[in-house]
């Protein structure tokens, strides 16, 4: 357990749950600042373009609806990657269903990408996200959940709905893929 | 440069990382580290990809916290059986297929039952040749005769019941049956089916002018 800012220990997750079953709502805020921006990043790092907050929203309003069945067998932050990762699933099967019906107007990309550019403003993380781009989906997911959220192999395979041993080759693909890469660039 | 071929020390790399190793087994790595050049390049694109951590919004925790709907407690957590929700015990899944397999067979017994009330030829509008016949009385079984040996059953015509006809099946038109016959056949009008109008609605044609 790690200790607070004020030197008290730091409540664990499953202490912080029970906290917010027993009416405690600043359980709930506490909870959702230790792992939004964690959330946050995998959404972006996946691709994510936009509404990346309301991914996130949504990712809480459900987890905690369905707080019951969470019984602590991983970690609630890889059990919340699992929702957010199901929550991008099907926003992008969606985004497909009105793309093949709704055809998108030139000025869409135009205003989408030169938002994206001026975020990125970092050369560093112009050629981070560019290397990204070269993987494919769930190389992409599998290496970003063990490079910059620090997953374990398992936790990573509970997420995407794999096997260590997939995610493993997954991994050693994947920074094959970004090493050449960078070293290119 | 050569490939570093240790395959343990290579995964463990993001971990080393994230600080996530047991001091013992962190300074294995760091020993493998500062003599294997595959490893160190590794490590740098590593640190890269976690340091340029590709933007993200920052999240409003207010926010989010303001949509989650306060917690409803149906069933206290501890009465319940320390399951996760993806693991159900095999028993409840095969009741659950007998549930499934039951509800269809009651499903398919009932459309049958509804498709041959509705759906089977009536009696009534077929003629006396199509019309099914009832075999009244089955051959008799070989019996034994008086000294013992068994006898071939003779010969028996079975008798052939004609199922109730209705009369407009046996007229040629309506000017044939008898006055008991047309009320039957104007009683058995009220239980037909709904039939679709004959004549379409005539289709007007208007032109306004605007083609020439």
């Amino acid at each position: 357990m790690n200790p607070s800012p004020e030197g008290r220990p730091e409540e664990t997750d499953m202490e912080l749950i029970n906290r917010w079953r027993a009416g405690d709502g600043r359980a709930a805020t506490r909870l959702v600042g230790r792992h939004s921006q964690a959330l946050a990043r995998f959404a972006a790092s996946a691709g994510e373009r936009d509404g990346i907050e309301e991914l996130v929203q949504d990712t809480f309003v459900r987890a905690f609806a369905s707080l019951d069945s969470f019984r602590g067998a991983s970690t609630l932050r890889t059990w919340l990657f699992t929702i957010e990762r199901r929550l991008m699933l099907d926003r992008r099967r969606a985004e497909r269903r009105s793309r093949e019906t709704v055809p998108v107007e030139e000025s869409d990309h135009v205003s989408e990408y030169g938002a994206l550019d001026g975020l990125i403003a970092e050369e560093a993380q112009e050629r981070v996200r560019k290397s990204l781009d070269a993987l494919s989906p769930t190389q992409r997911e599998v290496f970003t959940l063990r490079v910059q959220q620090g997953l374990s192999y398992k936790e990573i395979a509970e997420v995407v709905g794999s096997t260590e041993g997939a995610a493993r080759v997954h991994y050693h693909n994947a920074i094959k893929t970004v090493k050449e890469f960078l070293k290119d660039e | 440069m050569n490939k570093c071929t240790d395959s343990d020390i290579q995964e463990m790399l993001p971990d080393l990382l994230h600080r996530a190793l047991a001091d013992d087994v962190r300074l294995r790595v760091e020993e493998h580290l500062a003599t294997c050049e595959s490893c160190q390049e590794d490590m740098d694109v590593l640190r890269t990809v976690k340091n340029a951590a590709v933007f993200a919004p920052s999240i409003d925790v207010d926010r989010v916290v303001r949509q989650i709907p306060p917690y409803r407690t149906i069933v206290p957590a501890t009465e319940r059986p320390a399951l996760p929700a993806t693991e159900r015990p095999a028993r409840t899944r095969v009741v659950s297929w007998l549930v499934a397999a039951s509800l269809v067979l009651v499903v398919a017994a009932g459309g049958s039952i509804l498709f041959q009330s509705n759906g089977a030829p009536n009696p009534s509008s077929l003629t006396p040749r199509q019309l099914p016949t009832t075999v009244a009385k089955a051959p008799e079984a070989a019996t034994p005769d008086r000294s013992g040996l068994a006898v071939a059953p003779k010969s028996v015509e079975p008798t052939i019941v004609a199922p109730h006809t209705h009369a407009l099946a046996l007229a040629a038109d309506a000017d044939g049956l008898s006055d008991g016959s047309l009320v039957q056949l104007m009683n058995d009008m009220d239980s037909f089916d709904a039939l679709p109008a004959s004549e379409a609605d005539p289709v007007i044609s208007v032109d306004s002018g605007d083609s020439l």
